[in-house]
């Protein structure tokens, strides 16, 4: 029991990761009607900025504060460079375009900061573990990005239902035409989106530093997660977003941790051992095709004009 | 004749002619780097016949290419020890005959193709994208936890398959086998793209709308176009693992998805023809920039994002003009 | 006999009720006009005939089928044609493979991988009659995107009635037509009168008067009217609900 609330709470942190690159992602795609597999990179980026200036200044605050901006220029100058001129072509180009970049990106990162991996310590205010329930101790880190993730959430939920530009926002999610009507400059709009997209995706980035490794290519894997997420959720929906995050996180973790233990009651070891590991690294693909038979926009799909 | 004609003839002297130079100027390395040329051509030219007839953005090509060279490793590895792949409903045994070994690399890859095209099709844009990427990478991590054949590390081949009177095993013998199925590939989509077939594939690429208002269920063309190039992935998984004699899951990674993609893109998009040449300037730019760096892909990204921007009708285009007159 | 008879359709989008319990019957060989004003719900109503949108109720029979849930384009196979308020071509193919798609379309076998479509026997048979009837011949060789406006809607309709089809939808064909071109059109569809089935929407009153043979006049979604051109022309309810309007 203590085992299975340990891995839930796994679980809800990597549903919060996921939740943070698929947020930005999601409104990029439902909003400008662009493919970005580019965003990956801003998650490395966004680690390895916050990997270098901790490492340099000792202050995992300090690279928190310039891994954030690093990130969330970084995609403002990728929007205007590159994807603006892209916007009215078809997805191919945008995902060529956005290929060549990342190719660019890590190579980049290998040539500043090498090809070993950086490892990033929990900060000391951070460190240690607390027992949450008799007899569980969960480390403190890990509560915490679950708690940043949460205000995150919460902070966001604010910006899009209280706010002008969060209002405007969502609305160019289902109609652009009739934004652009209504007097917005678009542009700047889709700037500001693709740079708050970055920005999370770096704060993603940095939160992961202290539990994964830091290292050209991280931002892929996670990538290809975001947009089995995204799918899940629906394309534009920041609802979706949550519900597909946290199912995945949740699926993923507690797969890799209890499907072996499941095989092993019911096949021989050996046998168990290998189905169990193939069929826990596909588990969310296979909740991903479900889903799609079940509901071939996802489970929050955005009315488009 | 035209300069369309005239660009292809010499194509077609370069790529026949090519082992002799090299043999000549005593550079037999050449042979099997254009070996590896020609066999991404061949995966390119499937991709194309989704990307620039279907207009169906498939970000997991790689997959099809992966599972064809899987199913060469496989049946070696059964030979080789022995032991039947399967022994119930039916008894399949290991092989090593190209005769038979191919065809089923073309068919389990087409099988494979027909189920995730079935379900990827029931989206359309950037859902398509996604989901054909996410399926790839599904069977990426199924060969990655598959331990029976390598896992991560792969499975070694101790040699190549056999074919009735020709030596796999030497390389001018193998480049032309090669040469030969790439240019009996291009012959069936050349065809195939001018067909009934073919006509109603691009109308649903056109105005999928206006497609179906006609009376065309086009879903049933496009999983149709999903399934040959999954088997023509499969034939060139087939050869490059025979090349190669070593398979390994980094066949299937998205970054080969993404590098066939970038081939048919610089050869230009539905021209059949141009992948080849795209596949040809990808994979000599890579020999070529990672002989002065070991960073060639800090050049190869900003160069693949200029063309992109600037130059549509990619190099087949530029050089042989379009297939359409203005 | 009626070639379509739609009975108590109803089509909400939330709160608004595009179609109203509306019901409605097409006399095979007729002309038959669909008018209204803006928003009174016609799109939607042809959308439902086409099966580009699904009703909430009521059903929809089409030559003795009832088709009210079936696929866009296996209502197309049985004889259902439309031509679209937008221009709706294939662009980048020439104006032979556009009427060739056209012509093949109808058919099963087109799962043929190796001869060139447009050496299929129906294709050699057909194409250079409808090249012919629709001032087309000229521009066999180029891609249909680089036609004029007004050929461009030639070739829509061109590629609707190749098809040979029992009913045939127009939705508002001369949307966008100079007066040179509605005459035309007007032209071509008075010499399809009674060979088949036309529902023709129309804003243009001019048009509808002179070439209807039965006119529905739809206001909210639902029909309030449904007769001869002059009968409706006479009707005081369509008078302050639509044409009062107009004027």
């Amino acid at each position: 029991m203590l085992l299975l609330f340990e891995q839930f709470l796994n679980g809800l942190q990597f549903g919060i990761t996921l939740f943070l690159l698929s947020a930005g992602l999601t409104l990029v795609f439902g909003i400008m009607q662009v493919i970005n597999l580019a965003h990956g990179s801003f998650y490395m980026i966004g680690a390895y900025v916050g990997a270098a200036v901790t490492a340099a200044t000792g202050s995992f605050l300090l690279g928190l504060l310039a891994a954030l901006p690093a990130a969330g220029l970084f995609g403002m100058a990728v929007e205007w460079l590159v994807l603006r001129h892209l916007y009215q072509r078809d997805h191919l180009d945008q995902v060529l375009a956005t290929f060549g970049l990342i190719m660019f990106c890590n190579e980049l990162v290998r040539i500043i900061w090498g090809r070993q991996p950086l490892f990033m310590d929990v900060p000391p205010w951070l460190a240690g573990n607390v027992e949450i329930v008799d007899g569980l101790l969960y480390p403190v880190y890990r509560l915490a990005v679950i708690a940043t993730g949460l205000a995150v959430a919460l902070l966001l939920w604010f910006l899009f239902t209280r706010t002008r530009l969060g209002m405007q926002i969502r609305a160019g999610a289902s109609n652009r035409e009739m934004v652009a009507a209504l007097g917005v400059d678009i542009s700047l709009l889709y700037t500001l989106v693709f740079g708050l997209g970055a920005l999370l995706a770096g704060l993603a980035g940095v939160m992961a530093g202290p539990i994964l490794a830091v290292e050209s290519g991280m931002g892929e894997s996670i990538l290809i997660l975001t947009f089995v997420v995204i799918v899940i959720g629906g394309i534009g929906s920041i609802k979706g977003a949550v519900i597909g995050a946290l199912l995945v996180g949740l699926v993923d973790t507690l797969g890799r941790a209890f499907l072996p233990v499941l095989f092993r009651l019911l096949f021989a070891s050996a046998t168990a051992d290998a189905a169990a590991a193939s069929l826990s690294s596909m588990a969310i693909y296979i909740l991903m095709a479900t889903v799609l038979i079940w509901r071939p926009r996802g489970l929050c799909p955005v009315q488009s004009a | 004749m035209t300069r369309r004609l005239l660009t292809l003839l010499a194509g077609a002297l370069f790529f026949a002619l090519l082992p002799l130079f090299a043999t000549f100027f005593g550079e037999p390395y050449l042979i099997s780097l254009f070996t590896r040329i020609l066999i991404y051509a061949l995966a390119a030219v499937s991709l194309d016949l989704l990307l620039g007839y279907g207009g169906l953005i498939s970000l997991g090509h790689a997959a099809y290419l992966g599972i064809g060279a899987y199913v060469v490793g496989i049946l070696h590895q059964h030979q080789s020890e022995g032991m039947p792949l399967l022994s119930w409903p039916i008894l399949v045994q290991g092989s090593d005959n190209a005769l038979l070994v191919w065809p089923a690399a073309v068919l389990v890859a087409a099988f494979f193709a027909l189920a995730i095209g079935a379900l990827c099709l029931r989206t359309r844009g950037m859902h398509f994208i996604m989901i054909t990427l996410a399926f790839a990478q599904m069977l990426y991590f199924f060969f990655l936890s598959l331990e029976k054949y390598g896992g991560d590390d792969g499975l070694s081949l101790y040699a190549r398959n056999r074919l009735p009177g020709i030596d796999l095993g030497d390389s001018l013998h193998f480049y032309y086998v090669c040469l030969a199925l790439l240019a009996l590939f291009l012959l069936l989509a050349i065809r195939l793209s001018r067909s009934r077939f073919g006509l109603v594939l691009q109308g649903a690429r056109e105005n999928d709308r206006r497609a179906k208002m006609l009376g065309i269920n086009t879903y049933w063309y496009k999983l149709a176009c999903f399934v040959l190039a999954g088997g023509g992935a499969g034939l060139a998984g087939a050869l490059l693992a025979n090349q190669t004699e070593f398979v390994s899951p980094g066949l299937l990674h998205w970054t080969m998805s993404g590098e066939l993609m970038v081939m048919v893109l610089l050869g230009g998009l539905g021209s059949l023809y141009g992948p080849v040449a795209g596949a040809a300037v990808f994979l000599l730019l890579e020999e070529g920039l990672a002989m002065y760096t070991e960073h060639w892909m800090v050049y190869m990204g900003p160069i693949l994002v200029l063309v992109v921007i600037f130059a549509k009708r990619g190099l087949f285009g530029a050089i042989a003009g379009t297939a359409r007159a203005e | 006999m009626k070639i379509l008879r739609v009975t108590s359709l109803q089509k909400a989008y939330g709160a608004v009720e595009a179609t109203r319990n509306l019901s409605l019957a097409v006399e095979a060989g007729h002309i038959h006009a669909l008018i209204g004003p803006n928003g009174a719900g016609k799109t939607t109503l042809v959308n439902q005939l086409t099966g580009d949108i699904l009703p909430d109720g009521g059903t929809i029979q089409f030559h003795g089928h009832d088709i009210t849930r079936l696929k866009p384009w296996r209502r197309a196979r049985l004889g259902l044609a439309r031509s679209y308020q937008i221009t709706s071509i294939f662009p980048q193919l020439t104006v032979a493979e556009n009427f060739a798609l056209a012509i093949l379309a109808g058919h099963r076998h087109n799962f043929r991988f190796w001869r060139p479509a447009l050496s299929a026997h129906r294709v050699r048979e057909l194409l250079p009659e409808a090249l012919a009837r629709f001032d087309l011949n000229a521009s066999a060789g180029r891609p249909a995107g680089h036609l004029s406006h007004g050929e461009k809607r030639q070739l829509e309709v061109g590629m609707t009635l190749v098809g040979k089809p029992r009913l045939l939808i127009l939705d508002e064909p001369m949307a966008g037509m100079g007066p040179g071109g509605t005459v035309e059109l007007t032209k071509m569809i008075r010499q399809l009168q009674g060979k088949l089935t036309i529902l023709l929407v129309e804003h243009d009153m001019k048009v509808v008067f002179n070439l209807a043979d039965m006119v529905t006049v739809l206001v909210n979604g639902e029909n309030i009217a449904t007769g001869p051109p002059d009968e409706i022309r006479a009707n005081p309810l369509v008078r302050t609900a639509y044409l009062g309007e107009e004027n």
